[in-house]
């Protein structure tokens, strides 16, 4: 097991290298934003603009900038600094990380609670009112992006000016971090967590309702049920632990992605966030806040892809490293 | 193993495509054919009848009239969509920074509220003395502003001196220096490092010269309005802008009634880029002759609210609450109208929107062709996407209105020699003539040339370019419209003569300071036209109106400078290098217990003159 990660963490540099040298591809070849112009104002000389290049480090051959990138990266951990604000980027993510994990993390609960539990019933209650109402609704919810979703949440719901305002949930901005106020965290988060949750429960309730139904057609589920357990034994113990397996592999991935940013729920919420840094750099070119966030992003998938690999090992016997 | 590996994969090139596909924005829209908005009705109004301030008459924007009426105290919030450019005002090139600017520091002028036409003095102790050459430019100082701590100091000529010095250096990079003080003696060509400048002379402590290589001292002394004047301090600064980039910003001074928290040593804490800027109350605070009566006692802009039609809603269902740098939907400001028109105001925004035709290359740079296009467009069409009525006059020149040389190019109205601008809603009879006269018998381009249009991805201009497109194709052209980010049209196509774009429907341009150099310079002067950043998107160059821009320039009477500025305007209309579609005016927005007061130059809510009921 040690042997074997050891040598994903390897190629999980690897994996990195080649993640940043395509964005860092994509920024210089196709048509984006020169952060050059941007910073020189709408008047520039053309020799205030060279100046600005040179300060950018934009004038050297771009092989020497990736490699330079790369190398600080690894060996110092050093992301650069803001082509706009000179902002170190390491610092940045730093700062805008705690609120993306708490947005996350709270998703997550909630649609693998609500999402798995839908997900069961609707496969022990197959063919029933509630199965095909449950189903029904989830089509609904997956389709449902985040941004629109997290609008009508703050129309109906937001304490300020949401038709029915609920003073227990906060509105948009209204995000504070854990250490400071507890409460507020929790208030504040409240309704991006439903939002963001929303789609993924559905999901997640296909996907194991999906699973559920193979696995229980099962030979071993026929004997276990022959011996005599009881149903819920057999669904839970026998059923559920490896219908599970597609769904924690998604997760895994899931939550990597979510980490490296949920760009339109911490957009509506005005969350600033991993994924709203990522967006604003995008916007304004600052490649090297684009480079540091999808380097976090890819991180993060990578991680936990092998965080779900490893899992396999306990939820499944017959895997072995 | 292998499918472990094939599914991160297949995340991580999701993960880099989703990245590299926002930023390349919109691809080849080629397709798209344009129109879902181009059948917007005719609004009935005149051409030039200024509708919107009939519309806003009654709302908060009266309130800049009689703008010192408040009362002292309070906090307010101000949801603002965007971040400033650059807290530092050797920097900053925005007009909303420059609200905030002018809270926290006094520059040599600045302007009141209810005036857009002239900058009144603040730190200067009278105007302008521009000698009759126009090469000697004098400003006297107050006596009393402060420095807050840690200068704690008197501010003094040599302070202003400074302030425009560093202006110069790579490290601050301002990005106007050189047009409006690139004439000083001894101006630095390039950016460098800090270097004296021999031009800016400080005879003593309250006097300020600046000496010029050319009679340009009338622009010289319009910019002086601009954050470029606010002073510096040297000794204190230097240390900082010896950094490249500058990091005074992270240790400001101020003169204003309000500064950005510091933590007392002058560590800047009260900004956060792109989050925050928290304004409190500067305790060194001098009120030497000033006109701010600054009643707000804390001021908190939150960045980030980029759903304008949710902003807005909080903001009116709110309390303490008012609009930073974004405007109500336009969508919904009829309706705001009728409901919450107390909290609404509006001023002209000192600018004008236009569709620009590339002059230099088939089929624009034939004139006959430019005028068949502006007389069969539908001008109404394309303001209605930007709000229509409510928020602008369609233009008809290009000096707008609160402008010097503004009356003078006949106002509102379209001048009756050009009968290609006389119907706003399009005439193609008239059209038709043109292209006949371009020899297209059939009333139509008969060319075979594909114009290339490139347009900002976001609405409204999405839309206005969806309607250029059909209304170019209706026409006979054959068009691509190619919908990218703002900033990547501009930095990549528009503003790159070299990328042959033949039309650019999301342009638009407004003031630096209240004089129509500022206006008709940098955008039809032939002689600005450069290889990147280039803002002449017509790419006009005739030697006739070239020659007019370079005397205007010199002229120092303002009556006769208006003048001749409207002389330069006529000739520019003359050759119908655009369609200019809008005079737009900036919209905004406060809770209904805040009376805000809108700023005519900065565009924003006066933070000096905004207070709580």
């Amino acid at each position: 097991m040690a042997l074997y990660i050891a040598r994903r963490l390897a190629g999980m540099v690897l994996l990195l290298i080649a993640v940043s040298a395509i964005t860092f591809i994509i920024f210089n070849v196709f048509p984006s934003t020169d952060p050059a112009l941007l910073r020189a104002g709408r008047q520039p000389t053309p020799e205030l603009i060279e100046s600005i290049r040179r300060d950018l480090g934009l004038d050297r051959p771009l092989p020497v900038q990736f490699a330079d990138w790369i190398y600080n990266v690894f060996f110092h951990l050093d992301f650069g600094r803001s082509y706009q604000t000179n902002q170190d980027v390491r610092d940045l993510i730093l700062d805008d990380l705690p609120a993306t994990i708490s947005l996350a993390a709270g998703a997550v609960v909630i649609w693998l609670a609500v999402g798995l539990t839908v997900g069961i019933v609707s496969a022990v209650r197959r063919g029933t009112l509630l199965d095909r109402v449950a189903m029904s609704l989830s089509l609904v919810a997956i389709s449902a992006t985040p941004y629109w979703l997290g609008l009508v949440a703050l129309y109906l719901f937001a304490p300020d000016f949401g038709v029915f305002g609920l003073p227990f949930v906060g509105g948009q901005g209204s995000y504070t971090p854990l250490t400071e106020d507890p409460v507020q965290w929790l208030k504040s988060l409240i309704l991006p967590w439903l939002v963001l949750a929303t789609s993924f429960a559905a999901i997640y309730a296909r996907l194991l309702r999906g699973s559920l139904l193979d696995v229980m057609g099962q030979d071993y589920i026929r004997t276990a049920r022959a011996k005599g357990l009881p149903e819920r034994a057999v669904v839970l113990r026998h059923g559920v632990r490896s219908a599970i397996t597609p769904v924690v592999t998604v997760l895994g991935l899931d939550i990597g992605i979510l980490l490296g940013g949920a760009i339109l729920t911490e957009s509506v919420f005005n969350i600033q966030g991993i994924g709203r840094l990522a967006y604003d750099a995008i916007t304004r070119g600052d490649l090297p806040i684009v480079q540091g966030t999808v380097l976090f992003g890819a991180f993060f998938i990578v991680i936990m892809n092998l965080i779900v690999d490893i899992a396999y090992a306990f939820l499944d016997p017959r895997v072995r490293y | 193993m292998s499918r472990s590996l094939l599914r991160t994969l297949l995340a991580l090139v999701a993960l880099v495509a989703a990245f590299g596909l926002a930023a390349c924005g919109g691809g080849d829209e080629s397709d798209t054919g344009g129109g879902e908005g181009g059948g917007t009705p005719a609004q009935g109004d005149t051409a030039g009848a200024n509708i919107t301030e009939q519309l806003f008459a009654g709302s908060a924007m009266d309130n800049r009239q009689n703008p010192d009426q408040g009362k002292k105290g309070g906090k307010l919030t101000v949801l603002a969509a965007g971040d400033v450019d650059y807290m530092d005002p050797g920097k900053t090139y925005y007009t909303y920074a420059i609200g905030i600017i002018n809270a926290t520091h006094r520059g040599l002028y600045a302007y009141l509220p209810g005036s857009t036409e002239q900058a009144v003095p603040d730190l200067a102790d009278g105007d302008p003395q521009i000698s009759q050459d126009g090469k000697t430019v004098t400003v006297k100082l107050k006596q009393g502003v402060m420095f807050s701590k840690p200068v704690s100091r008197e501010v003094t000529s040599a302070d202003v001196k400074y302030a425009i010095e560093r202006a110069f250096t790579a490290s601050v990079a301002n990005g106007y220096a050189r047009v409006y003080f690139g004439d000083l003696v001894g101006a630095p060509e390039d950016p460098g490092p800090y270097r004296p400048i021999e031009g800016i002379e400080t005879p003593d402590d309250q006097t300020i010269v600046f000496r010029l290589s050319k009679g340009t001292g009338a622009a010289l002394a319009g910019a002086l309005a601009m954050p470029i004047s606010v002073p510096v301090p040297k000794d204190y600064a230097l240390r900082y802008d010896r950094e490249n980039p500058s990091t005074y910003d992270q240790h400001m001074v101020f003169t204003g009634p309000y500064m950005v928290e510091n933590d007392g040593n002058g560590n800047i804490t009260g900004y956060t880029a792109g989050k925050r800027i928290h304004l409190v109350r500067n305790p060194d605070y001098a009120a030497v002759d000033d006109f701010r009566p600054a009643y707000l006692d804390e001021i908190e802009i939150s960045a980030g609210n980029e759903d304008t039609a949710v902003a807005t809603r909080r903001i009116l269902s709110g309390e303490n609450m008012a609009s930073g740098d974004l405007e109500p939907p336009s969508n919904q400001l009829k309706r705001l109208l009728e409901t919450n028109k107390t909290e609404l105001s509006v001023v002209p925004g000192g600018g004008w929107r236009m569709i620009s035709m590339d002059t230099s290359r088939p089929p624009f740079d034939d004139i006959n062709v430019r005028k068949a296009v502006i007389a069969g467009f539908d001008r109404v069409a394309a303001r209605q996407q930007r709000g229509g009525e409510a928020l602008g006059p369609i233009a008809q020149h290009f000096i707008p209105p609160g402008m010097a040389g503004f009356e003078e190019s006949g106002g509102a109205e379209p001048d009756p020699e050009f009968d290609w601008l006389q119907n706003p809603d399009g005439d193609r009879a008239l059209s038709a003539e043109y292209f006949r006269k371009a020899g297209m018998e059939s009333g139509k381009y008969e060319g075979n040339a594909n114009l290339l249009l490139v347009a900002d991805n976001a609405e409204p201009e999405r839309s206005i370019a969806q309607i250029t497109e059909q209304q170019l194709r209706e026409m006979g052209f054959q068009t691509t419209l190619r919908l990218v980010t703002r900033d990547t049209m501009f930095t990549r196509f528009c503003n790159v003569p070299r990328s042959e774009v033949n039309v650019c429907p999301s342009v638009g341009w407004a003031q630096d300071f209240a004089d129509p150099q500022t206006m008709l310079d940098p955008t039809f002067n032939g002689n600005n036209i450069i290889e990147t950043q280039n803002s002449n998107w017509p790419e006009l160059d005739v030697p006739a109106i070239n020659r007019a821009i370079e005397q205007a320039k010199l002229v120092t009477d303002p009556d006769e400078r208006a003048q001749a500025w409207a002389d330069v305007n006529r000739q520019i209309v003359a050759q119908a290098p655009s369609i200019p579609y809008m005079w737009d005016y900036q919209a905004v927005v406060a809770s209904p217990n805040v009376r805000g007061v809108q700023n005519g130059y900065s565009t924003t809510w006066d933070w000096n003159f905004t207070s709580i009921r």
